[in-house]
């Protein structure tokens, strides 16, 4: 029906006959590809980023028996538009005793990161940048890279709730990294394959959704990853009650706007995480797979804000304890039994 | 088992409060959107201050006895009085600074001729700190179609 991937084979075999009619060399058409490739990822980076941080003031506003943004369009969804555009042409300050280029490349590091993970996403039926076969594996080495951003941030910014706030990230994001991968280690265990592609190839039907096999792994994978994107109830590194902003403090203008851009790039490249783990991917009836597969991620998404709009936020020594002394055994136990029985 | 059943009861009580905001997120939000919809202010409510005309006659019920004017307790009504034709007592000039007044209802209460009101209308902000300043013409405007309902 509507999939995309035929799509997007016969735009390159288009391309293909159009360079050797024209006798250019092939590589050129790949380069060409890869560009084009990396800036459909980016629009729709960006096109998410939008929706998503509506969608969150619309939420959080519903929660509250507010609105939400109500006047700029229909139900405010030109605000965050308006609000990228402002920040983009914002002055764009550095504080005087910053260390200059910690602090430039700090937020570029973040963004890249967060952007990088995107190639190993299975958007729909053979619509992925590089079906890796380490997959999973990439992902989570490539989104690890955050932590060197934020500490950077932190450390470059030359102010103590700046700083205070690297190093929360950095021990918090470090922390739960650990659980996360063990709890992705049953679905790996289980589906004998790092790759994202045959790990959704692998759970076709809805039984065989990793989800009802490893329902603990999906909750532990749940739990680490917002943890890992520093959402309510795990973001104590910007609470802004205690910290201000955190390691954002000194930043403003498209650096912030970068800042901002991966931490809701980061919100759905976990939810997408999850959705070809644990839900299936881009498995569905009827509807184009693709379409699948935004479905189930914009929902964990909305869990993921849900769970921010009620819960409070947990203190630092609380957050250290249930990682190490709780969810790591859990997910150990969780290995062990998935390995004994698979 | 201690440590069980506390994960149980702690994903339960977490799914208490999950259920309470999701309750809220499908009721109505209560925001009044203010410049769009308006509240119906309630008949007695203190607002603006208003002089009370004749409906017949269309004159202003003032006989500017200056009551309301000694009572005021910031002086925010000025009074001058005139004789019209008929050698009638009338005010010349009835001046509120709204700026002034802190809607306490005492004019009001003090008026025996039932001329001066609180009326429930409420938004005259101005640019110019001198528009606050409410003339005759403009209090008579104010006051115009509400009637006079004292205790009621």
């Amino acid at each position: 029906m509507l999939e995309l991937d035929q799509l997007f084979k016969n735009i390159y075999l288009w391309g293909e006959n159009l360079f050797t009619q024209w006798g250019i060399p092939l590589f050129w058409l790949e380069l060409l590809g890869m560009l084009i490739v990396a800036v459909i990822i980016l629009a729709f980076m960006s096109l998410s980023v939008l929706f998503l941080v509506w969608w969150e003031r619309k939420v959080s506003g519903h929660m509250q028996s507010r609105f939400g943004p109500m006047r700029t369009g229909w139900h405010g969804w030109l605000q965050t538009i308006i609000d990228a555009i402002k920040l983009i042409l914002k002055e764009d300050t550095t504080p005087g005793t910053a260390d200059k280029i910690g602090f430039l490349i700090a937020p570029i590091i973040v963004f890249v990161s967060a952007f990088m993970a995107y190639i190993c996403i299975p958007f729909g039926k053979g619509l992925i940048v590089k079906d890796l076969n380490i997959g999973i594996l990439y992902i989570l080495a490539i989104t690890t890279f955050t932590v060197i951003g934020l500490l950077t941030a932190g450390w470059c910014s030359n102010n103590k709730f700046s700083v205070l706030g690297g190093f929360r990230s950095a021990a918090q994001i470090i922390s739960y990294e650990v659980p996360l991968t063990l709890s992705i280690l049953g679905v790996v265990i289980l589906s004998q394959t790092l790759s994202m592609q045959s790990i959704v190839n692998s759970q076709k039907h809805i039984w065989e959704w990793y989800i009802f096999r490893q329902p603990i792994g999906f909750l532990i994978y749940l739990v680490a990853a917002i943890a890992e994107i520093n959402r309510v109830p795990f973001d104590i590194p910007e609470a802004e009650q205690e910290l201000v902003a955190g390691f954002n403090v000194e930043y403003s203008g498209i650096k912030f706007a970068m800042f901002f851009f991966a931490e809701f790039a980061n919100l759905f490249l976990v939810s997408a995480i999850a959705t070809t783990l644990f839900l299936g991917g881009w498995n569905g009836p009827l509807l184009p797979s693709w379409i699948w597969f935004f479905i189930k991620s914009f929902f964990l998404v909305f869990v993921i804000m849900w769970f921010k709009w009620t819960f409070p936020r947990l203190r630092v020594d609380q957050l250290m304890g249930f990682a190490w002394k709780f969810l790591l055994p859990l997910a150990f136990i969780n290995l062990i039994l998935t390995g004994l029985f698979a | 088992m201690n440590i069980v059943k506390r994960t149980i009861d702690g994903i339960y009580n977490l799914l208490k409060g999950m259920k309470v905001t999701i309750r809220y997120f499908f009721k109505p939000a209560i925001t009044l959107q203010y410049p769009k919809e308006r509240w119906t202010m309630p008949e007695r409510s203190r607002g603006m201050v208003g002089l009370l005309s004749d409906p017949e006659t269309g004159k202003l019920n003032c006989t500017a006895c200056l009551i309301c004017m000694r009572n005021c307790p910031v002086r925010a009504i000025q009074i001058t009085q005139k004789k019209d034709e008929a050698g009638k007592r009338v005010p010349d000039e009835f001046v509120i600074e709204a700026g002034l007044c802190i809607y306490c209802g005492i004019c009001e209460e003090s008026c025996p001729f039932n001329a001066i009101k609180m009326i429930p209308k409420y938004e005259f902000s101005t640019y110019d700190k001198k528009q606050l300043t409410h003339k005759k013409e403009r209090l008579a405007d104010i006051g115009k179609g509400s009637k006079y309902n004292k205790w009621s």
